[in-house]
């Protein structure tokens, strides 16, 4: 019955860090994306 | 239920770029029609050389049409016949694949054009040729001993050049 505190915890870091692979994963794909459309 | 003030914005993340991607997934099939390049026309593969258009391979112009050529291609161990495929700069070209034997690849190396030849099954891709040069193209299901020699050339002159 400690997860009261538990849910307080900071989650900046953890934030961050996914978001930063999400951002990696968008990138990637915009690339390739652009590359299938530069393509014939 | 308690969820974290950031667990939450993972999730509209996560479930936005899912929305997103379905999204555009969904126009490139119900809109633009993408499919995949086989499947929609069967025919006898062991008598595909009698049968039209394969009864002639090479490349065609075509009138009335909405492409101006007509590639036609018939592949198998381990070559593709034509075995050199000469275009215009600037021709909407439709390749018309399929294979005699065994399961085959068609690949345009550095374009879109990859398609997997099947034995009894019709490969077809509309393609606007917009790059003047050589393209190699490539095998690239292994279909048997002599499978790294198979390729084809793809060359695309300017007509204007010369
Ligand atoms: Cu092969």
């Amino acid at each position: 019955m400690a997860n009261k505190k538990k849910s307080e915890d900071n989650l900046k870091g953890t934030f961050y860090a996914v978001m930063g692979v999400g951002i990696f994963v968008i990138l990637v794909w915009v690339y390739c994306f652009n590359l299938f459309i530069d393509r014939f | 239920m308690h969820i974290h003030k950031y667990e939450k914005y993972f999730l509209v993340f996560g479930v936005g770029t899912l929305v997103a991607f379905l999204i555009i997934l969904g126009i490139g099939a119900f809109h633009q029609g993408s499919h995949p390049n086989s499947g929609k026309k069967t025919l006898d593969y062991e008598k595909v050389k009698e049968i039209a258009p394969f009864d002639n391979p090479g490349v065609h112009k075509v009138e009335g049409k909405d492409w101006d050529y007509e590639v036609v291609i018939l592949a198998s161990a381990f070559y593709y016949n034509p075995p050199e495929i000469e275009v215009p700069l600037g021709a909407k070209v439709k390749f018309i694949a399929t294979s005699e034997d065994v399961i085959h690849g068609f690949e345009i190396a550095g374009t879109n054009i990859n398609m997997m030849l099947e034995p009894g099954y019709v490969s077809e891709y509309v393609a606007e040729i917009n790059q003047a040069g050589e393209f190699l193209i490539v095998c690239n299901e292994y279909c048997g001993t002599g499978h790294t020699l198979m390729h084809s050339m793809l060359k695309v002159v300017d007509p204007n050049e010369s």
